[in-house]
């Protein structure tokens, strides 16, 4: 790893006023639980020249509003996400996301923001010795490449799959993300806050360089609303998603779905959200055919690259699967 | 001088009946245990020497490329840099990936010193077409990428075995056959402490001290004699500890010669092990194979008829592949025909791995076995007894199939389907292997104080051979382990083998064994003079010894070595009779597929194994448990990865290159098979990861009718295999 | 065939070349960085003084109960200082991977489990590390180190301080886990011997026995 400054910012205002407002691969950077970045940049593919820490900004709370919406600071840990007493209960998606994330060394020192701004694992991305489109290059060697690991949706130049599970419930779950810069504060709803490459490359999500996302707030859940978080791994122990769903439901009494929404993790640049397959649920009971129908309209966009057609089967199987559990 | 013990024995040491073994056969606590729990063992990484210089290699990304320049200027400026050299110039190629990628070396004052001069130095190069994969280097005009610089193609010399037409005609008559083509990736070793060495040199008339991570302490010597050029008798070579080796730590390697070159060149010790990514382009790996095989059978579910055509990927090596039939019997030897050839790519060589080619001819045998029970609609294990000749084999699958509940099993000649996506099923694999044992030594030394001392030149790769080193002491003599020291890793000990093939127990035991009789002799002549009956008549137990039958006349074990006067220095060395050559396995293993995801889950894994006189019981779980894990992990998960259009590794690191954690291990028996009674020891380590990925693929097969032909079992693969390539 | 130096100058200079689809920048394994000139860009300048570390200084690590002043740089990781910056070097801890993947490297901050590999040794001024030796010495093991010789958790032993410190953390956090859940807890450790079956028996044991009022550790 090259050396780099390490800021300690005591305040908010002085962590932006570390932050460069243009990007560059040597501009300073935030740093959190640093479970990712550090990764990157022992393999030189970030080389900041500074890491600015939010280690003294107090962003470390999870506070429950009367409603049942809560507010969750960035540097949150994975590991006090999933331990929160009211997570179980209240949204259990999204503690069994948080359950999910890497290892438990991983989760008791990784955040919530950094879960969130964390960059893509392809393999050639990832490689130290590997330019392409992400790292400034121009080409992506995953396109007719190793792309077993690769988007099925949304790719193009690039074509990474988004690794975050939060990132995956949150969206279901309707939150929106805090991010402080030197205008102040802006709020930005999970929908809007990934990028695709076909907007951006040099980054994943719309936080320009100086800002820093403060804290995610998740609203309260339609009542009666139940949802869970269904993530593949290619290996049980400690991997990222193949791919993920990420599913509410909302029943009316004589059992026919009212609201759905449909959310799928790993199989595309951002989080995924299909609502051609929430529509499908609509109107149904719960039922294999409905879940059926919910899986060939999630997939019905999908555009493989050579060796990850698979995914198109295992995200149908994976949604069969998670609606069986709320059945 | 020291009493010696090299006389003629009274008698020949023997294992002894089992019922009165008090250490041996039972579960014993390793000796290192608690250094090793305390993060206090030293293995190689560890060590710090004063004045000692860090080294760092530079390894070039793509496997085929000329050199244009290596510019070392900017680097050796670098602060801390104390040695940089190029081992390429310009105009040079590299040839492929593996050592022949080394582009530098560097060694510096600190770690990040020599990681931060590393970044400095300057390649130019022009990329070669890579030849990473079979069908790269099968095409008309690949260019030839083996080791050897005149090699003239990338296809090694078939070895043709058998008659083609014979078996041919046997296939013709047979009721059944099935022919598949199985292709296997390369795997890796992946030891946990990456290769390496540090290098402490010394004055002419001193000897060099080398720490080695090493499956071999007396062959390090001679390996890095040339490089350090002074005699190998006047280089010690210490492996205390060492971090798991599988196959791929024999020699030096070139980080070991390099390591010796810097510090022969600097004077100062030198550690230079290699980085993770460091490991996995030049340490070596399983070799792959593709493999076409034809396999028939009669109506009685004998196997008639065998065609096998295997091409091995061992990289610039030839890679491992046992001849066909593998292990099973085929009526008429003389209708088995096999072509087996290498083919070369210019990726790092294969070298030896635990049980070296055996894993990947079992994968495609047993999946012929299955296939042709399940077309004769034949009972899976019915089958394999059938075609199997040892009877030692017959007991160990009935034994695995009842552990895993085979006879309540619904479905034993057919596959099954899955009911709402979701089935279970069963599989069976066995394993053969013939250590044997060769020349070793041991000094056992008795002090007058009452200490022993148990000295031979093995090393433990975590196999407990420290333990045994000190076990068998003590069974011999009624002392309880701790009263015995273990002395290993260390060069200048007494001779003892290479650790490859599972060779170690077999050899290093029976020295043990030879010395600590001679010792236990020597000092019956003493204590004859006390207690008054001849030597062979006594009864050592219990930290005394008494004569035999006469409980009455004893003397407690200090009293007896306060009969020396000076330390008992008893030589041992190996002894026939005490080794055992071959040994046997079954494993079964029972899995949930999930067909609407792909998902393979492994509940239980079995494995009954033979291995003689089990020297420490708890040990030999963990070896058995082990070689499950590995060909667990082998099956599910693991696959080296090149990028195919410009070659790079992709797998290099423990992110891509997944092995098996602790959500992967399902129920696990290993069984030792106590019904072998022979009297005598064997190494087993090779055994028990030879069916394990074979009979895991069998229960994917069995639970849902999905026959994976390539490895690993991952949900591309069972998706694809169950509905086809999207 | 394809020209390339190694490393590439800068980036921005390797994405002004044109390349044919297909066609890769190669970089030398030490990376993609260029000549490691230092950032000219200007800075807006900062409303008040940051604490800023850069290059190499003094500071206090706690480890084991005992404070000692390591000379690191920011980049300095907590493995790294343990290892090589300690005096003397604490050597339980193990580099495997490097990359937060095997858990070799674990250690407790804050009693908390971590990667010592992925954590920058100035990021734990004031929080207490606790490494496989502070656990125990062979002389007075913890019940879990004594737990894994008892039941050999253990084969090579490269994997066994890792995962000594996570069985520490599994129980701390989870003292009556079902065999599931000790996995779950345990799956940020790798072992290439295939010990877990007897590091699960370990951490059982453990288990028992701490039911019974035996003191822990």
């Amino acid at each position: 790893m090259k050396d780099f400054d390490l800021k300690l910012p005591d305040s908010l205002d002085a962590a932006v006023g570390e932050l460069p407002s243009e990007y560059s691969r040597d501009g300073a950077q935030v740093l959190a639980g640093g479970q990712d970045i550090v990764t990157v940049m022992k393999d030189a593919i970030e080389r900041p020249a500074a890491l600015v820490s939010l280690q003294r900004l107090g962003l470390d709370a999870i506070e429950w509003d009367g409603d049942g919406g809560v507010t969750i600071g960035a540097t949150v840990t994975i590991q006090a996400l999933a331990e929160d007493p009211n997570m179980e209960f209240s949204l259990p998606a999204l503690r069994e996301a948080a359950r999910s994330i890497g290892s438990p060394q991983i989760r008791s020192q990784g955040t919530v923001g950094g879960n969130l701004n964390q960059r893509p694992r392809c393999p050639y991305y990832r490689h130290p010795s590997v330019s392409c489109f992400k790292k400034g290059g121009s080409v992506c060697l995953a396109e007719f490449g190793f792309n077993k690991y690769a988007a099925i949706f949304g790719g193009g130049p690039s074509y990474y799959s988004h690794p975050s599970d939060l990132a995956t419930v949150l969206l279901m779950l309707g939150a929106t993300v805090s991010i402080t810069g030197p205008a102040g504060e802006r709020r930005v709803p999970l929908s809007e806050l990934y990028l695709l490459p076909e907007d951006a490359l040099d980054t994943e999500t719309v936080l320009s360089p100086d800002e820093i996302l403060t804290s995610v707030h998740i609203p309260a859940q339609p009542p009666g609303a139940r949802s869970s978080y269904l993530k593949f791994k290619e290996r049980a122990s400690y991997d990222f998603a193949l791919a993920a769903v990420a599913v509410s439901v909302t029943r009316g009494d004589d059992g026919v779905v009212t609201e759905a929404r449909v959310v799928l993790g790993g199989v595309a640049p951002k989080p995924w959200e299909v609502p051609a397959a929430a529509r499908a649920l609509v109107g149904e009971p719960m039922g294999p055919q409905a879940w059926t129908a919910a899986g060939e309209a999630a997939v019905a966009d999908a555009d493989p690259l050579e060796h990850n057609g698979y995914k198109i089967h295992l995200v149908k199987g994976l949604l069969f699967r998670a609606l069986e559990a709320l059945a | 001088m020291s009493h010696s013990a090299k006389g003629s024995p009274a008698s020949e040491p023997s294992w002894g009946k089992r019922s009165d073994l008090d250490v041996l056969n039972r579960d014993i606590p390793r000796v290192d245990g608690p250094v090793k729990a305390t993060g206090q063992a030293i293995y190689t990484h560890d060590v710090r020497l004063p004045d000692m210089l860090w080294a760092r290699l530079l390894i070039h990304p793509v496997p085929r490329a000329e050199i244009e320049s290596i510019d070392l200027e900017a680097a050796s400026e670098m602060p801390g840099v104390v040695h940089i050299e190029a081992l390429k110039e310009s105009g040079d190629t590299v040839r492929y990936h593996g050592d022949d990628a080394v582009l530098a070396v560097v060694a510096a004052e600190t770690p990040e010193q020599a990681a931060d001069a590393l970044r400095e130095i300057r390649v130019k190069a022009t990329s070669l077409p890579p030849v990473v994969t079979r069908a790269q280097a099968l095409e008309d005009d690949a260019p030839v990428v083996s080791r050897r610089r005149n090699a003239d193609a990338n296809v090694g010399r078939a070895n043709e075995r058998g008659d083609a037409a014979r078996a041919d005609a046997a296939l013709a008559e047979a009721v059944a056959v099935v022919e598949r083509t199985f292709e296997i990736p390369v795997q890796h070793h992946a030891c946990l402490e990456t290769h390496g060495h540090v290098v402490q040199p010394a004055p002419d008339d001193e000897p060099v001290t080398v720490y080695a991570s090493t499956q071999s302490v007396g062959g390090t010597p001679r390996g890095l004699a040339r490089t350090l050029g002074r005699d190998a008798s006047r280089i010690r070579v210490l492996t205390p500890h060492m971090g798991g080796g599988f196959g791929s730590k024999f020699g030096p390697g070139l980080e070991g010669a390099l390591a010796a070159r810097v510090a022969n060149t600097t004077g100062r010790p030198v550690h230079l092990m290699l980085t993770r990514a460091d490991e996995f382009a030049i340490a070596g790996n399983r070799s792959g194979s593709r493999q076409t095989l034809k396999v028939g059978a009669d109506s009685e579910g004998r196997l008639v008829g065998l065609k096998l055509e295997a091409d091995k990927l061992g990289g610039v090596s030839g890679g491992s592949l046992p001849g066909p039939p593998y292990i099973y019997t085929v009526a008429d030897d003389d209708a088995v025909s096999s072509k087996i050839r290498s083919v070369h790519t210019a990726t790092d060589g294969s070298r030896a791995m635990r049980a070296p080619g055996h894993p990947q001819a079992s994968f495609a045998m047993e999946a012929a076995v299955d296939e042709l029970a399940y077309l004769l609609g034949m009972d899976l294990v019915e089958m394999r007894i059938r075609n199997l000749e040892s009877d030692v084999h017959h007991r160990q699958l009935r034994r695995v199939a009842e552990e895993i509940g085979w006879a309540e099993h619904p479905h034993r000649d057919r596959p099954g389907t899955a009911v709402n996506g979701r089935a279970v099923g069963i599989g069976f694999g066995v394993s053969v292997w013939g250590p044997g044992g060769r020349s070793s030594r041991c000094d056992v030394t008795v002090r007058p104080d009452g200490s022993v001392v148990s000295a031979t030149a093995t090393q433990d790769l975590g196999t407990g051979a420290r333990t045994y080193v000190a076990a068998i002491v003590a069974e011999e003599l009624g002392l309880t382990v701790d009263m015995v020291e273990a002395r290993i890793g260390d060069s200048d000990l007494p001779p003892s083998v290479t650790s490859g093939g599972s060779v170690t127990t077999g050899s290093s035991a029976p020295a043990i064994k030879d010395a600590a009789h001679k010792a236990r002799e020597a000092l019956e002549a003493l204590v004859a003079d006390v207690l008054g009956a001849p030597v062979g008549s006594y009864s050592w137990k219990g930290g005394r010894v008494s004569v035999r039958g006469d409980a009455s006349r004893s003397l407690p074990w200090i009293a007896v070595c306060a009969l020396l006067r000076e330390p008992l220095v008893a030589q041992g060395e190996f002894r026939d009779f005490l080794h055992e050559g071959r040994i046997h396995g079954a494993q079964a293993a029972r899995v949930e597929v999930d067909t609407l995801t792909g998902r393979v889950k492994v509940l239980k894994m079995v494995t009954c194994q033979d291995q003689g006189l089990p020297l420490n019981r708890l040990a030999l779980r963990s070896q058995i448990n082990g070689g499950m894990i590995q060909a667990l992990s082998y099956g599910l998960l693991e696959q080296r990865v090149f990028d195919e259009q410009d070659g790079f590794l992709l797998s290099d690191t423990l992110d891509l290159y997944k092995l098996a954690g602790a959500q992967e291990i399902p129920e696990m028996v290993a069984l030792i098979d106590d019904e072998d009674e022979r009297p005598s020891v064997c190494g087993m380590a090779e055994a028990p990861v030879i069916p394990g990925h074979s009979a895991i693929a069998g229960a994917i097969h069995n639970a849902c009718g999905a026959r994976l032909t390539r490895m690993p079992f991952t949900a591309d693969n069972v998706l694809e295999t169950l509905y086809g390539k999207i | 065939m394809r020209e390339m130096d190694l490393p590439p100058d800068d980036l921005s200079a390797i994405s002004r070349r044109s390349f044919l689809k297909g066609a890769t920048q190669v970089a030398a394994a030490g990376g993609l960085m260029g000549a490691s000139a230092p950032q000219d860009a200007a800075e807006p300048p900062a409303l008040a003084e940051v604490e800023t570390l850069s290059g190499s200084s003094a500071m206090e690590l706690s480890v084991n109960g005992t404070v000692q002043s390591v000379e690191i740089e920011p980049r300095t990781t907590l493995l790294s200082a343990l290892r090589t910056h300690m005096d003397p070097p604490l050597t339980g801890t193990k580099e495997v991977c490097g990359t937060g993947s095997c858990g070799a490297c674990t250690v407790l901050i804050d009693g908390q489990p971590a990667y010592s590999c992925l954590t920058l040794a100035a990021t734990c001024s004031g929080r207490p590390v606790t490494t496989v030796e502070g656990f125990g010495s062979p002389d007075a093991m913890s019940d879990v180190q004594q737990a894994f010789c008892d039941k050999d958790g253990m084969m090579c032993g490269f994997c066994t301080p890792g995962f000594v410190v996570a069985t520490h953390a599994a129980l701390e956090r989870s003292p009556g886990a079902d065999l599931d859940e000790l996995k779950y807890e345990l799956s940020g450790n790798l072992c290439r011997c295939g010990t877990y079956p007897h590091v699960f028996d370990a951490a059982q044991a453990v288990q028992q026995d701490r039911a019974r009022g035996g003191e822990g550790r």
